[in-house]
């Protein structure tokens, strides 16, 4: 079974339609890739996974059961929502850490706070310095983010994602905001993470980096789907000629 | 100058002074203590979302509909009493406040300089929330969507991440414009002489007409700058010390 299926999702601003029936699912342990160029909506449907904007038509199942249905407003309740964004973790573009909590804090706030009482303080602590190895940053634990480049910055908004253990793990351009040569230790790290079997989406402007990471790949157009399927073919060998056209302007650059 | 300040006449006038002065410092005091939160309140109300005719959305479109489903009383609420409060003088609010209830006998202000203190705090206390509210909007509407998003995603309350997330980062960002504020109460507090609060300057002044059987004394008026430089000097200290404490983040 799928531990993603979204159906039909629709959405429009006002009168302007930023997605178009969208339809797709996600296994266990797999990274999908979602390209397109700006505008195309991509950002907006993992907004839409996220719960920060909400789909006008189409449904969100996360392991078989429904937690989104636009037509059932029982499933938009404010205090359920916020338990059923924990099956989705979100890495920003601009990575929107906490800039008065240090790199260690901002993994573990959201832990603390669901530990009522105080019991697993310390476990809690462990196992945000052991992220934070993970990441290559245990020297960097005590520092605010402010003291940190824009890599290490992500690379704490990634162990910050991952401390609450999602289902599925998403990234908004996750490389967008940081300079070239800062962009490949953040992709190492979500390499690692794939290899680790972690289940991802993954918004991208990278094509190799989709192409090598990544099981499925999705070329998204003015707020539809074009094209989906294997990274390898989606990417080499695309059947659609917007995604042909879409491609080589990008190896022009 | 040694016998000037152990003379009879000026150790009088220098109590009657330090006597005003402390009741300058409670009406500062009690000022800043009132208005800092109601000021929050303020901001909070006249940001609030709350449009209780939201549900007429189904009925159809058009522009005087649109006008209903946007209507949204606590906010237009504040921001009205945000408006008359910071439109006129606080000078006006202050004998509006202390005369009027006597007037129309609504109540009456406890007698003597007991309900004049209380009448003045109210005053003040309203007029500095107003002013505050406006700082404390700016600064949290300063802080990043994304940090109200990325407390969301990890899957806070609404209330821990204001309390958690945004309240720090606003306030190191309305120090500054707050301790501008401070700043002018210190001297503001001066406005209360106007229904005859004994205070520092009304006491200086005292001592032209007279006062304690001393009278055509015009220096302590003149004197009462020095306790004022005094007070801002300390204020602005402690302030600045907070900023510094802010600094650590960015």
């Amino acid at each position: 079974m799928a531990i993603l299926e979204v159906r039909n999702i629709e959405k429009h601003f006002g009168p302007t339609r930023v997605l178009e029936d969208i339809s797709f699912s996600l296994e266990e342990g797999q990274a999908l890739a979602i390209i397109g160029s700006s505008g195309s909506g991509k950002t907006t449907l993992l907004r839409c996974l996220n719960f920060l904007e909400t789909p006008d038509q189409g449904t969100i199942s996360v392991q078989g059961n429904v937690i989104f249905d636009a037509a059932d407003p029982a499933t938009q309740r404010e205090s359920e929502i916020r338990k059923k964004r924990l099956h989705f973790g979100l890495v920003f573009q601009n990575f929107n850490l906490f800039p008065q909590y240090t790199a260690l804090q901002n993994v573990t706030l959201a832990l603390h706070l669901r530990d009522k009482g105080g019991k697993d303080r310390e476990a809690i602590d462990r196992r945000g310095l052991e992220l934070l190895g993970q990441m290559g940053l245990s020297d960097r634990a005590g520092h605010y983010p402010h003291q940190l480049s824009g890599g290490q910055q992500q690379r704490v908004a990634i162990a910050r994602a991952l401390a609450l253990q999602p289902d599925v793990l998403c990234f908004d351009e996750p490389t967008s905001a940081l300079d070239p040569e800062l962009t490949g230790e953040v992709l190492k790290v979500i390499r690692g993470l794939a290899q680790q079997h972690t289940t991802m989406i993954i918004v991208t402007h990278e094509m190799a980096f989709a192409r090598d990471v990544a099981n499925q790949v999705i070329f998204m157009d003015g707020g539809v789907i074009v094209e989906q399927g294997p990274a390898q073919q989606v990417i080499g060998d695309p059947r659609m000629e917007r995604t042909r056209q879409f491609l080589s302007r990008y190896a022009e650059n | 100058m040694l016998a000037f300040f152990s003379s009879p006449v000026t150790q009088t006038v220098l109590g009657a002074l330090n006597e005003g002065f402390l009741r300058t410092l409670e009406l500062f005091c009690i000022t800043l203590i009132g208005a800092l939160p109601l000021g929050l309140v303020i901001a909070l109300g006249s940001m609030s979302r709350f449009a209780p005719l939201k549900f007429l959305r189904r009925a159809g479109q058009g522009r005087f509909l649109d006008k209903l489903l946007g209507f949204r009383p606590i906010s237009l609420l504040c921001r009205l009493l945000v408006w008359v409060v910071r439109g006129t003088p606080l000078v006006l609010q202050i004998i509006i406040l202390f005369y009027v209830p006597g007037m129309e006998r609504l109540f009456s202000w406890p007698s003597g300089g007991k309900g004049r203190m209380l009448a003045v705090c109210i005053a003040f206390v309203l007029n500095y929330a107003c002013y505050f509210s406006e700082i404390y909007r700016g600064g949290i509407q300063g802080v990043a969507v994304g940090q109200q998003e990325a407390g969301l995603v990890l899957g806070m309350t609404k209330s821990q991440i204001f309390f958690k997330v945004t309240l720090l980062q606003m306030i190191k960002r309305i120090v500054p414009p707050i301790s501008n504020e401070v700043i002018t109460l210190v001297k503001d507090t001066s406005l209360a002489r106007v229904i005859a609060l004994q205070e520092v300057i009304w006491m200086g002044e005292s001592f032209m007409k007279g006062n304690r059987g001393i009278s055509g004394l015009v220096w302590p008026l003149f004197f009462t700058a020095v306790y004022y430089l005094i007070f801002s000097g300390v204020v602005t200290i402690l302030l600045s010390r907070l900023e510094k404490k802010l600094e650590y983040f960015r």
